[in-house]
């Protein structure tokens, strides 16, 4: 199976290269052309993201009957589409919170390599939720105790598409090893999560995480 | 600007790094504290450092220790030696004459292990060894492996050990190079280097490019954030001298002003300790289960009024299944009774017994070594160097930090579980107990006795 996803991953890194340089290439010949005209026009283009995979999360606006927010980019390899390979987790709770996961593993040697990056909405609920467990087992008892999800706020950060989110270091669940940013919109909370493991190291999540909060796109359910 | 990772440990960054690696960007980041002024005369025992400054810090006293610090360790590589020892001697007062036994001068302290009493001395050793009369051992033992400590541990098996403290690294470099290339009595086996002082750890690891590193918190002493060096925590004076405490019989008196020191190498997992444990959950672990303070607080007053008993350490294990890494320690490193020493000194009950000399560190495991073990990729850790009455008392101290407690009590846990305090986040390499005798002794002792 690890080989099977080796291969697949290699497989798609080696198809994300060679659109990679296909997109280059089409950039520079823009560029040069756009030396006749519509400078401008790119510029406005590129600051304005937009949910490429728009299907999948108008669907999952439609049936939280909450917008969603959709990422215009995800770190590489990952392509924000659910649904598609990477996609592990696409889970609507009875209470309409919903998460969306995307994972990349890849085993180089003794270290495994991971990117995975979660959304997460929380519709009607603006409140850290507190339905993380610490759990551990101590000569045979079992210790539980309920902590809040999101732990070890760092601040604040504003996105250039106006979301002010607070950057979170501990967390837990699904969101354990994670840097989280956690914000709220109309009475709802959202976070997004990016886990600190190799090839990352914490700065360059938190370098991803602005990226991606900054090409968040708000999918109103229709 | 930038240096590579292996440049800094290795020393290769020209005037950035220095001889001294990454450690010589501490000078670039710190500047030593004011110090006071030298005592007149040196005290009997090595292991003492006069000078060191006190600061307030949340309303707790809190000692400033020096700069840099560095051990090295060597085997003995003279033959004779009579000459050694005087060589030894008037270089170590040829360095005393030059530096002030202070911080801002240079703290030296030579100790001394098993192997070379036993190989060297061993008919003066057996003799006048001092003997620890509590637990009917003698009072320097062979290291042991502790239940929390990895089965890969090396137990070292060092004749000497030197132990150099400044606020300046030259005079570190200077004294290091007069005892271990100049002189020709030791063979050197590890150098190993650090560094103390406040916002120095989260700056030489971001440097360093330790993962973790980005959460240390920007004022943290040590790695791991909270300050150690509480007045409240560290032995007073004499209290950890082999005949303070009436733990020692001294056969003659010979290593009377003595003490012990346990040195060892720990690994820190940084990036476990703060991305995987909430500031709450740190606190707890660091202190004791239950324990709240203001969110970011690093320094927690460890007074005798907020010391941990065994009965705490055990309703805190069975209310949460944890203990804290204070707490535990505290239930054989703190005086149960009052007690008074030979020089008259009174020492209240809950005193802190150990004078902890350790140091963070991003050697892997050393600076240098003979044997060539060291790793250029730096790791966060600390050079533990601890000066306690007896081997016995330190190893009481240590097995109560894995929940075996001096009362007899065994708080059972996984080997470095979560709940056992800082265990889950440690990794022990390497250990050794020495002996260090008083100044007056300190050089290849009992080896004026052979006939």
């Amino acid at each position: 199976m690890r080989r099977k996803a080796l291969r697949e991953a290699t497989a798609t890194l080696g198809c994300m290269r060679t659109v990679l340089v296909g997109v280059l290439g089409l950039a520079l010949l823009a560029a040069a052309l756009g030396v006749a005209g519509g400078v401008g026009e790119a510029r406005a283009q590129a600051a304005a993201p937009r949910c490429a995979q728009l299907g999948g999360w108008q669907r999952l606006a439609n049936r939280i009957k909450a917008p969603v927010y959709c990422p215009s980019w995800l770190p590489d390899p990952l392509v924000a589409q659910i649904g598609n390979r990477w996609n592990n987790i696409d889970s609507v709770s009875p209470d309409r919170t919903y998460l969306e996961s995307w994972a990349w593993q890849e085993a180089a040697g003794l270290n495994t390599q991971e990117i995975h990056v979660i959304l997460r909405g929380y519709p009607g609920q603006t409140a850290i939720p507190r339905t993380c467990q610490d759990v551990k087992t101590v000569a045979g008892k079992t210790y539980r105790k309920n902590i809040a999800c999101f732990e070890d706020p760092h601040g604040t950060w504003t996105s250039k598409s106006g979301i002010t989110a607070t950057m979170y270091t501990v967390n837990h669940g699904a969101d354990s090893w994670h840097v989280l940013f956690a914000w709220r919109r109309a009475g709802s909370l959202y976070t997004l999560s990016e886990h600190v493991a190799l090839p990352l190291t914490f700065s360059k999540v938190v370098t991803n995480l602005k990226r991606m909060l900054d090409g968040l796109v708000l999918v109103k359910p229709a | 600007m930038g240096i590579t990772r292996r440049q800094a440990l290795a020393g290769t960054a020209g005037a950035v790094a220095g001889a001294a690696g990454i450690y010589a960007l501490v000078d670039r980041h710190a500047s030593p504290p004011e110090r006071a002024a030298a005592p007149s005369s040196l005290p009997p025992e090595q292991h003492l450092l006069d000078g060191v400054q006190v600061i307030t810090d949340n309303g707790v006293e809190v000692l400033v220790p020096p700069l840099h610090h560095a051990v090295v360790t060597g085997t003995v590589a003279a033959a004779d030696l009579p000459k050694a020892r005087a060589g030894l001697e008037d270089a170590l007062r040829e360095l005393e004459s030059r530096f002030p036994a202070t911080p801002a001068g240079l703290g030296i302290t030579v100790a001394w292990g098993l192997p070379y009493f036993r190989r060297h001395v061993a008919a003066q050793w057996e003799r006048l060894q001092p003997l620890d009369v509590r637990a009917r051992k003698p009072a320097l033992l062979d290291a042991i492996r502790f239940p929390s400590d990895p089965s890969d541990i090396e137990l070292e098996g060092n004749d000497v050990a030197v132990l150099l403290r400044s606020d300046s690294e030259a005079a570190i470099a200077e004294a290091e190079k007069l005892l271990f290339e100049d002189l020709g009595v030791f063979a050197k086996t590890t150098v190993r280097r650090g560094f103390a002082g406040g916002g120095l750890p989260r700056t030489l690891a971001l440097e360093a490019g330790i993962r973790g590193a980005d959460l240390i918190p920007e004022k943290a002493e040590l790695f791991l954030g909270f300050t150690s060096t509480l007045k409240d925590n560290l032995g007073p004076s004499r209290i950890a001298n082999l005949e303070t405490l009436g733990l020692a019989r001294i056969p003659q008196g010979y290593f009377r002003h003595g003490t012990h020191m346990h040195l060892s190498h720990i690994h820190e997992n940084l990036e476990k300790w703060y991305v995987n444990t909430s500031h709450k959950g740190r606190v707890q672990t660091t202190f004791r289960p239950g324990l709240e303070v203001p969110e970011g607080t690093l320094t927690v007053a460890q007074g005798r009024d907020e010391i941990s008993s065994a009965a705490d350490v055990r309703r805190g294990y069975r209310a949460h299944g944890a203990i804290g890494h204070t707490g535990a320690l505290q239930t054989a490193s703190r005086l149960a009774r009052r007690q008074i020493g030979p020089d008259g000194t009174v020492y209240a009950a809950g005193t802190a017994i150990p004078q902890r000399a350790d140091f963070n560190t991003l050697d892997n495991p050393f600076a240098w070594s003979a044997a060539g073990t060291e790793s250029a990729d730096p790791a966060a850790g600390v050079h533990f160097v601890v000066f306690n009455p007896t081997s016995d008392d330190f190893h009481r101290v240590r097995n109560a930090m894995d929940g075996v407690l001096p009362d007899g009590t065994t708080l059972v846990f996984d080997p470095r579980a979560e709940g056992q305090g800082f265990n889950s986040v440690l990794l022990t390499t390497r250990r050794q107990n020495f002996l260090v005798p008083p100044r007056a002794r300190r050089s290849f002792p009992l080896s004026e006795l052979r006939s």
